[in-house]
């Protein structure tokens, strides 16, 4: 066969056009267009960088800004479609096919668009998952990338935000694809390299730093009394009796208060040492007061967080850091972390129906999964024990020979049974379902499954799952901690109180918790200052966070 | 490392509700309270748009000792409707105020609020006006009237108006006080005048410290109950009486401080123009730092 080496031959052009609006390997900001004009085919997969954090902004917009007539077909795969710009390039006709993971902010527009027929929907993805699809089928042709710094040769440093970088650069690179990264600036020598400049083929100098997303940082002063109640059930009628220490927090104000009862709460449980003491996590700000009061042995993060920079740098004996002394952050590394070395995850969601399905889709918004059902699931594949796996893995099939029982990871969904805007938290029906149907989805966007979840947290109690017997005993186990939604008012009173005698609804009382005790002088730190004044003015929060 | 514990030693008057903040301030038991919720005096407007009522309408008044002092004292519940003034809630500070005249007793006021409510406008508009005629009236009695401003809602709008008739101003870096809050100035003004969202700038032209710097309160305090106590006592202290040589000494400040600030973009600007070296820094600074770099600030004197 005569054909082999097409691909490095296409590269080969690539390379060539890219040459003509570059020096050595760098790309001025004017000459960007003319450029990516010059790279980009039409139909070729493209991985614009960005997730829920991070973002090739200028890249971005610079893509949006080609003309349809030289650049059009394009699909999109990438974790992230976050920015204006992501979609701009489907309403110009520039991209048509999308395979993603997460869309927060867009997600009425995307699903519009869905609906008016201008993205041709691949499928909405895990980030795990589409990672994994990078080197399978879904292996980009070009990358667009984003990092704070390079040098002529091309090395990459990524910052505390380095994320995504890596596999997005690994499976283009490796596969004859072609990389181009937005950098702050160019320098002689970088901090440090974490990309290797003979994978990085052009770099554009943008002279501003690429956006983030200030995502994970929860203002203590906006955490009410019953968030501190759900918490504190939490840490003492599921963290205390698993010895749950290897774990990953979503973001939210419950699992906020849950971290900011650790050095309080949970010290006068004498919990310390026992509980959380490693994380998959990104740097939360309300972490600090319990990484300073010594309850956190390790964390691997994600991504970073704005203003956590100097802190992280601070404590790397608890993250990982590189030889600069910043954060090394890996998206990819974490999840993968997070599903096979934490036994638990704990998060809020929006929506949960009787069978324990859960689902953050509410009316007609595409939000996309992120890494939450990664997070969320009990991993098949795992093999090596420990206690809280196998004692949760008992609960859910104590007649099965011990040596050959799966353990289970702890899937714990924690909220109000009434959220924001009084919208209740269990419904008949998951919205999710409606919005598949209406855009003619195979897949409901389900983000936890109702046979991954163990445990329900509310301020009416835990509802542990594991231990239902039938479908029957579920549902009344979820309309036991329902509280005065439609749903809680539904229940069975008697098959509610076996439940309740057999431990699988435990109410607060149960736990020798007096709800009058929830009260906000039991959190660590009450105002983003405290979390500053915690972190020995180490930590440096956004102006958007400032009350001072 | 730090040991972190749990936040029960001192009161935070910031997080504190009204009743919380009357407790901590006066001598331990010695309030007694006027027309409370037990009377059910509620607002007559709210039901008209369903919403809910509450029974002391959202501000508590009466008499306590502060050091031994009798003085009467209202408290504003900036968690029921953003603390704001209706009808009853204005009445029950005016009969306040007046029985402060005719008893010659000095008042503490917890402002906590966001202005006039916005359902029962005339009434609260005009409440604001008697108010303030009643502090003016009381202070020409020889009566004191202290603000204490630290509280979640702030002190806006029509709260504002009557603290600037006040004796003396009491606040706290999280206090705010200000005519107009951020998001009106933002929704007349637009974005680029004033963005709303931007809390360091929220803060940093209408919080405690500026507001300290330039005059607009007189006395700063960390954000306890302790030190609002402690501040409270002292400004009853005051000189006493309110007259129009006060009022033109400080109209002619005003028109000074206008001069020299007007054409000034951002409050770092003033604070260098005030003399302090490193005006960035002032957000950061611990109380007793900010109180030794603000020696040069602009004073209010006897106005108040």
């Amino acid at each position: 066969m005569s054909d082999w080496g097409m691909q490095k031959a296409a590269l080969g052009e690539r390379l060539t056009g890219g040459r003509q609006h570059a020096t050595g390997k760098v790309v001025a900001i004017p000459n960007l267009l003319a450029f990516l004009k010059a790279v980009i085919r039409s139909g070729d997969r493209v991985c614009l960088e960005g997730d829920n954090q991070k973002q090739a902004d200028i890249l971005a917009v610079a893509l949006a800004n080609l003309d349809p007539r030289d650049v059009h077909d394009l699909h999109m795969v990438q974790s992230g479609v976050v920015l204006p710009a992501h979609l701009d390039i489907f309403e110009k006709g520039i991209a048509r096919r999308l395979d993603f993971s997460y869309s927060g902010p867009q997600s009425a527009r995307i699903a519009r668009m869905l609906f008016g027929g201008k993205i041709e929907l691949g499928a909405v993805h895990t980030y795990l998952e589409l990672f994994a699809r990078y080197f399978i089928d879904l292996t980009p042709n070009v990358a667009l990338i984003a990092a704070v710094s390079a040098d002529k040769d091309g090395n990459l440093y990524t910052g505390p935000n380095t994320e995504d970088t890596p596999t997005v650069v690994e499976a283009t690179s490796y596969k004859n694809g072609f990389v181009v990264a937005q950098v702050t600036e160019i320098v002689d020598k970088v901090p440090r390299v974490d990309i290797p400049g003979d994978l990085v083929h052009f770099v554009v100098e943008a002279n501003r730093p690429f956006y983030v997303e200030p995502l994970f940082t929860r203002d203590p002063a906006a955490i009410t009394e019953t968030q501190i109640l759900t918490a504190m059930l939490a840490i003492k009628g599921i963290y205390a009796p698993y010895g749950v220490r290897r774990l990953n927090h979503g973001i939210g104000f419950n699992t906020a208060a849950i971290e900011l009862l650790l050095p309080t709460y949970g010290e006068k449980l004498g919990l310390k040492g026992k509980v959380c003491t490693h994380f998959a996590l990104n740097p939360h700000p309300t972490m600090i007061p319990a990484i300073e009061a010594g309850w956190v042995e390790q964390i691997h993060c994600f991504g970073s967080e704005v203003g956590m920079e100097d802190y992280v740098a601070a404590r790397s004996d608890v993250f990982f850091t590189g030889p600069d002394g910043s954060l090394r952050s890996n998206r990819a590394f974490c999840q993968t972390a997070g599903l096979y070395a934490c036994d638990m995850f704990i998060g809020s969601t929006l929506q949960i129906d009787l069978e324990g399905h859960s689902s953050t889709v509410m009316t007609s918004r595409i939000a996309g999964f992120g890494g939450a059902p990664n997070m969320g699931s009990d991993p098949r594949g795992r093999r090596h024990p420990s206690e809280p796996w196998l004692k949760a893995g008992a609960e859910a099939d104590p007649d099965c020979n011990a040596a050959l029982r799966r353990g289970r990871k702890l899937v714990v969904q924690i909220g109000e049974t009434f959220g924001e805007r009084n919208t209740p938290l269990f419904v008949e029906r998951l919205d999710a379902l409606d919005l598949a149907q209406e855009l003619k989805l195979d897949l409901a966007p389900v983000m936890v499954y109702s046979d991954d979840v163990t445990h329900i947290v509310t301020e009416e109690g835990i509802a542990n799952l594991l231990m239902c017997r039938s479908k029957d005993e579920r549902e009344q186990a979820i309309r036991g901690v329902a509280g005065y939604t439609e749903i809680g008012r539904a229940r069975d009173a008697n098959l509610v109180e076996q439940l309740r005698q057999r431990g699988v609804i435990q109410r607060p009382e149960d736990l020798g918790i007096d709800p009058l005790d929830a009260d906000r002088n039991l959190l660590a730190a009450r105002s983003i200052k405290d979390l500053m004044l915690a972190s020995g003015g180490l930590y440096r929060p956004p102006s958007r966070f400032r009350n001072w | 490392m730090t040991a972190v514990t749990a936040n029960d030693v001192s009161l935070s008057w910031y997080e504190a509700s009204a009743r919380q903040r009357i407790d901590a301030l006066v001598d331990a038991g010695s309030f007694c309270e006027f027309i409370g919720p037990e009377l059910r005096e509620i607002s007559p407007h709210l039901s008209i748009f369903d919403l809910p009522a509450q029974f002391d309408d959202g501000i508590v008044i009466g008499r306590g000792r502060l050091d031994g002092a009798s003085v009467l004292v209202a408290a504003q519940e900036g968690r029921f409707m953003g603390g704001a003034f209706g009808e009853v809630h204005g009445a029950k500070l005016t009969g306040l105020l007046r029985a402060a005249r005719t008893l010659k007793q000095d008042v503490v006021i917890l402002f906590d609020s966001g202005g006039v409510r916005l359902q029962e406008a005339n009434a609260g508009e005009l409440a604001i006006a008697e108010i303030m005629r009643a502090v003016i009236e009381a202070r020409r009695a020889r009566v004191n009237v202290v603000g204490l401003i630290g509280g979640r809602a702030g002190c806006y709008g029509g709260g504002s108006l009557i603290a600037g008739t006040c004796s003396r101003l009491i606040i706290s870096e999280q206090g705010r006080l200000s005519v107009s809050g951020p998001e009106v100035i933002e929704t007349n003004k637009g974005i680029e005048e004033f963005d709303s969202r931007d809390r360091a700038l929220v803060w940093r032209t209408m919080g405690g410290k500026h507001r300290y710097l330039i005059g607009g309160a007189d006395a700063f305090v960390e954000d306890e109950a302790l030190a609002f106590r402690q501040a409270a006592i002292a400004a009853l202290g005051a000189k006493r009486g309110c007259n129009a040589a006060a009022l033109e000494a400080e109209q002619k400040r005003l028109e000074r401080r206008l001069q020299r600030f007007g054409e000034v973009e951002d409050a770092i600007e003033i604070w260098q123009t005030l003399g302090i070296d490193d005006p960035t820094d002032v957000p950061a600074l611990p109380t007793g730092a900010f109180l030794r770099a603000a020696n040069d600030r602009e004073n209010a004197d006897d106005a108040r």
